[in-house]
């Protein structure tokens, strides 16, 4: 059963068609990776899925109800969260403010809520300080926690945008290359964690372009080229398809699938 | 004028500066809205306290109206401008107050137009003297001074207020967050909106005359230069930066009678405020106080949490 299904989108820019009805189907409880040379339209697809592009054409039904036109924070509260390819952190703010900014039914966010409400919002705020606090465990940033992430160099960076992602608490997750600029231990580490949660029902979509993690990690994959979903299937069927070597990898190198 | 008096009507000056400033930094200094037609709030609130106290209105009752006025009006002001990106929002606000001065000026029917209009004082019943009733204007503009002060540090160091703070620093990724920012902008602008139309209705009451060459462009760009000055995101700087402008604004006017210079030192204060923010944006980009990390109760768990250093 799909949870996220992508229909005919069409975008161009100017006189740029960048996505060409690209269409796509993600399962619940999955690792779906998105693959494709550079300027295939990957980011662009997921920019569109979460409302930041406005699609020329096509649909995007997510748990059976159409998000597409529907402002971003609208597709938060449908249970979407997203994270940028380059972090776009509040630099002035510390490690701890951004990911509790992201988190999900907070009392202390509205006007009322926070003049009125205090006792309720204090008692939250240390409740959703110590999820924080796990999440940032895990990505081995709570000594970093009152720091403002304007300090912090652009892996921790990059860490911080995909912690901010997890807080919310999602249904599924839209994910740009969590794994770029994150040291080769550390973004395996993150995968790991990304497959237990996905083991707890937790659905991904991510683009990715270290092939290996793909390989490990991915239930399925999904291949673009020129703004088109060019090829689907396990990571198997997708590494073995020959026209993945010519349009992605370049050469027609015989490369073995591990396991 | 007897000096007491004098140093008196600083204080309320300072006092009316320091609301003015710290509305402004409710929407930029927290929320990053460049709103370069502060003058067009406060004039509504100036105006609005006149036209109620002519109508025999008590002054706290004027006060709430002009609040809610400007406030009202901040509010139309956000639907066409957050629309908009920051520079245009600029723009919009800065005509915004020069379209509103011209309309009071022209509508001499509404509130004198050119010729100006008189308010009542608040405690014109009391019969006091002089020196009482600046005395009692110093401690009515003082007390919603700290009021204003301790509301907003209430509603800054919130979950609402770190929704502020990261629109400031990239509205976007507040929207990817769950967060509207148009709402939250439109309600920055009506809070300094509100605040502003107090200090004008106090403005109105304390003068007892205003026209509208009272409400110069000049007056935003007095009350930015506080705010720069005195630290953006600080409610302290905001006043101290107030009390600072004010204070040396006084200094040049007294200076004129005791030295004797080629020129006017009057004109002098605006160069030298010119140079003093030159000067701090290249050295001294934050101003005088700093923006005070949030508290509100989470960072405390950081520290009883057992991995933390």
């Amino acid at each position: 059963m799909a949870i996220l299904a992508v229909e005919g989108i069409s975008k161009s820019f100017g006189g740029l068609q960048v996505l060409q009805s690209a269409s796509l189907e993600v399962a619940e409880g999955t690792i779906t990776g998105l693959v494709g040379p550079n300027g295939s339209g990957k980011t662009t697809l997921l920019n569109t899925i979460y409302g930041l592009i406005k699609p020329d054409e096509g649909t995007v039904i997510f748990r059976g109800q159409k998000i597409s036109g529907l402002a971003p924070y609208r597709i938060y509260d449908a249970g979407l969260a997203f994270s940028f390819q380059l972090p776009r952190l509040f630099f002035q703010l510390t490690v701890l403010d951004n990911l509790l900014l992201a988190a999900r039914n907070q009392v202390g966010t509205s006007f009322s809520g926070a003049l009125f409400r205090r006792r309720r919002w204090r008692r939250q705020e240390a409740e959703l300080a110590r999820k924080a606090l796990q999440i940032l465990e895990l990505l081995g940033l709570v000594p970093l926690a009152l720091h403002a992430t304007g300090e912090l160099s652009g892996g921790q960076r990059k860490l911080v945008e995909i912690g901010r992602a997890l807080m919310s608490d999602p249904v599924m997750i839209l994910l740009d290359e969590p794994a770029a600029g994150v040291n080769p231990v550390l973004g395996r580490k993150i995968y790991q964690k990304l497959r237990a949660l996905r083991d707890q029902g937790l659905t991904f979509l991510i683009i990715e372009h270290k092939l290996e993690m793909l390989l490990d990690f991915a239930d399925r994959i999904y291949m673009m080229d020129a703004g088109q979903v060019v090829l689907s299937g396990t990571p198997k069927e997708v590494i073995e398809n020959p026209v993945f070597y010519a349009t992605y990898v370049g050469e027609t190198k015989n490369v073995t699938f591990p396991g | 004028m007897d000096l007491t008096v004098y140093l008196l009507d600083t204080l309320v000056f300072m006092g009316i500066f320091a609301l003015l400033a710290m509305s402004l930094n409710v929407e930029y200094g927290f929320t990053g809205l460049g709103n370069f037609g502060k003058v067009a709030f406060f004039m509504a609130g100036a105006y609005t306290y006149a036209i109620t106290a002519a109508l025999g209105w008590p002054f706290y009752l004027c006060l709430v109206f002009a609040a809610l006025v400007a406030g009202a009006l901040g509010a139309l002001i956000s639907l066409p401008a957050l629309r908009l990106r920051e520079d245009y929002l600029a723009i919009v606000t800065l005509t915004f107050g020069e379209i509103l001065r011209i309309i009071i000026k022209a509508e001499q029917g509404l509130a004198g137009g050119v010729w100006g209009i008189t308010i009542p004082s608040a405690f014109a019943g009391l019969d006091l003297t002089p020196r009482m009733t600046a005395w009692a204007n110093v401690v009515l503009v003082w007390v919603i001074v700290v009021g204003v002060f301790v509301f907003l540090q209430l509603l800054i160091n919130t979950p609402y207020g770190r929704v502020l703070r990261g629109i400031r620093e990239d509205d976007v990724a507040v929207q990817v967050l769950g967060k509207s920012f148009v709402l939250y902008k439109a309600q920055a602008l009506m809070v300094g909106s509100a605040i502003a139309g107090v200090a004008g209705g106090l403005f109105a009451q304390y003068l007892r005359f205003i026209d509208p060459y009272m409400f110069l462009p000049l007056v935003t760009f007095l009350v930015w230069v506080m705010l720069i000055l005195g630290g953006p995101a600080n409610h302290w700087g905001a006043l101290i930066g107030a009390v600072i402008v004010e204070f040396f604004n006084r200094g040049s006017r007294f200076l004129k009678d005791y030295l004797v210079l080629p020129f006017d030192p009057n004109n002098v204060q605006f160069i030298i405020f010119g140079l003093l923010i030159i000067l701090l944006l290249l050295y001294r980009p934050y101003g005088l106080f700093r923006e005070k990390p949030l508290r509100t109760g989470a960072e405390a768990e950081v520290l009883k949490w057992p991995s933390s250093p």
